[in-house]
């Protein structure tokens, strides 16, 4: 019985072995190939001199690529994006989750909808209305495009974390003589800064990646480098140290973020799973 | 201070789709001022919707709410200045006990600094919570969040004093001292108060009054006494009393007797035509095990000793409902013994088999 608990343990963990491997391939790949010289790009042996020139080719915008401005357009429209939806997705969670009115779920279902309609089906129409209302290749009509992932997302979980949270809170505060919007500021919000944590991670993260959006609603102002981290593939031959190195930087930013506010995170990640 | 008036009072909850459903069916209380009134009834009679709608929380369909003789059913719930101790306390977990009896002065912009501490210590004095004013909600005891949540309503001094269900999450111990210091500051502080409960101890304890709810009408109002000497109907009989009333449908004979089966026949309390259906409503501790010349032979199924007195279950010969009698402490009975049981014609409620109403 031992015997064969133990086998089972080997097992599992030499399968957990595998799949880590598996999983991490690709990664451990693009590191390599981000390290190689560009004359031993092609070669399939891993000994080769490891260089940090495809780095500093990618971060010096030499090759005539931009690749800071791409990478400050990334920040600027993902962080935008996700303030944008806080602002408004953070009420109109609150809203849902305290109020039946007429219509309310029909309006919720609506914006689920936004996530599970693809992103093409609506992209040439937006792409001609960008072009007339001069919002193409801009930081303000990438932020408002990247409301269709980031608000469904925001409004859906914080819609949950509000539902989980006893109203009598709020109502002993309105006995108090606090107004509903004080009680909402006051009171609920902060009693939510886990799920505020958690939701604008992840926020970030889906801007971040979204690569439709820029890729037809940008030329170069306003590119990200999702779409940017491909320039480095056109021109005469492929450049895929490059392009690795470039996709390993913009790994970056959202592993910082996810490190800063980890804290928060394993509490917000599992808040709905663990009922008080 | 302040008297509360409810008039005609009524909420009816109106879903799209689903028929709507009258919570409160016109309740008519008033409270001296003062008073401590129990609201007393099982979950879903419309106990906690009145609190609800005198606090604020929830709108009126019909009916006034009048505090100190005005009106507020039309001032939303931060101008009615009502206090309200919620079931689960509704302290704010990142406060202390301090900051929290504090928040609910600074809504009023008024009050200045020196005010809201001098205060937050003459109220922790009240109900004895200076020991506890640095420590977290999260840290404290039921029973000590009980009273934090009470001293949270009592702060601002309000007109009018809610309590919901105050001693529903303390454990047994906590729950009798807790009880006597929520009767104990009320008495003190003077607060017409209106208590919550499902808990008929709770209410009998602590009300000065008593009002039994049932489906969202007011089935009886009076002392705690009044409520248990002489019930209205055999709801308010059923519902108020541990262990509970004997419940025994009976006919009416011309002697004055109640017939419960071939054998078993009761007196009755007062003269009632013959061949009347009625129910016998017969406390456990006014039925008395007796020799065997007077009382009617009965058969005991269980006895449950409780120290101080025990529960016997009997049965008697011909009738459907198991009886329960209390007993002496120093009885000792057992499975299937033979007894004799006698009641009190003068302790025995009889009410109407058709509308359960009291015929006393």
């Amino acid at each position: 019985m031992t015997m064969r608990k133990r086998l089972l343990g080997w097992l599992a963990d030499a399968a957990l072995i595998l799949y880590f491997l598996f999983a991490l391939f690709p990664i451990a790949w693009m590191v390599i190939l981000s390290l190689k010289p560009t004359n031993e790009l092609f070669s399939t042996y891993f000994s080769f001199s490891p260089t940090l020139d495809g780095y500093r080719t990618v971060l010096g915008d030499s090759e005539g690529i931009p690749f800071v401005r791409f990478f400050v357009n990334s920040l600027v429209v993902s962080l935008g994006a996700v303030a944008l939806s806080l602002l408004v997705g953070l009420p109109a969670a609150y809203a849902s989750a305290r109020w039946r009115f007429k219509g309310s779920e029909n309006l919720m279902f609506t914006l689920l909808s936004f996530r599970f309609a693809p992103e093409l089906t609506v992209i040439i129409p937006l792409f001609v209305l960008y072009q007339k209302l001069g919002l193409f290749d801009t930081y303000v009509g990438m932020v408002w495009v990247l409301q269709l992932v980031t608000l469904p997302l925001t409004v859906w979980i914080m819609r949950s974390y509000f539902a989980d949270l006893t109203p009598e809170l709020e109502q002993a505060a309105l006995l108090d003589g606090y107004t509903r919007k004080q009680a909402f500021v006051r009171v609920a919000l902060p009693l939510v800064k886990p799920g505020v944590a958690a939701v604008s991670l992840l926020a970030f993260i889906f801007a971040w990646n979204n690569f439709v959006f820029p890729l037809i609603l940008t030329s170069n102002e306003a590119q990200t480098v999702t779409v940017g981290a491909l320039s480095f593939l056109g021109g005469d031959r492929p450049k895929y140290n490059l392009t690795a190195a470039a996709a390993l930087v913009s790994v970056v930013p959202p592993l910082l973020l996810a490190l800063t506010i980890q804290r928060y995170l394993v509490r917000g990640l599992s808040f709905g799973a663990v009922k008080s | 201070m302040t008297e509360l008036e409810l008039r005609e009072l009524r909420k009816t909850y109106r879903a799209r789709g689903r028929p709507p459903v009258d919570a409160v069916r016109g309740i008519d209380l008033t409270l001296r001022s003062g008073e401590l009134l129990g609201l007393l009834g099982p979950s879903g009679c419309g106990k906690s919707t009145t609190l609800r709608m005198i606090a604020g929380l929830e709108t009126v369909t019909g009916g006034d709410i009048l505090v100190g003789g005005s009106s507020v059913v039309s001032r939303p719930a931060q101008q009615r200045n009502i206090g309200v101790a919620f079931e689960n306390y509704a302290l704010y977990p990142p406060l202390t006990v301090a900051e929290n009896l504090a928040f609910g002065l600074k809504a009023r912009k008024r009050a200045d600094r020196g005010d809201v501490a001098r205060k937050v210590r003459e109220i922790a004095d009240r109900v004895d919570l200076t020991t506890i004013l640095d420590a977290h909600p999260a840290g404290l005891s039921s029973g000590q969040k009980q009273r934090v949540s009470l001293a949270r309503a009592l702060i601002r001094e309000p007109d009018v004093l809610l309590l919901d269900e105050p001693l529903s999450h303390l454990d047994a111990a906590q729950r009798d001292t807790t009880r006597r210091e929520l009767k104990r500051i009320q008495r003190d502080l003077g607060h017409t108060t209106i208590l919550v409960t499902h808990d008929q101890e709770e209410a009998l304890s602590l009300a000065d009054r008593i009002a039994v709810m049932k489906d969202g009408m007011i089935q009886q109002l009076g002392t705690p006494y009044e409520i248990y000497d002489t019930p209205a109907n055999v709801f308010v009989a059923d519902f108020v009393g541990e262990p509970a009333i004997n419940l025994l449908p009976a006919v009416t004979t011309a002697d004055g007797h109640a017939r419960l089966s071939d054998t078993a026949r009761l007196a009755l309390p007062v003269p009632l035509a013959a061949g009347r259906e009625v129910m016998l409503g017969i406390r456990p501790e006014d039925l008395s095990l007796a020799g065997e010349e007077e009382g009617l032979p009965a058969r005991v199924v269980a006895h449950e000793p409780l120290l101080e007195s025990g529960i016997a279950t009997v049965t008697l010969p011909g009738v459907d409902n198991p009886l329960a009698v209390l007993t002496a402490p120093e009885v000792r009975l057992a499975h299937d013994d033979r007894v004799h049981i006698t009641a009190d014609p003068g302790l025995t409620h009889v009410f109407d088999a058709e509308t359960g109403d009291s015929l006393r």
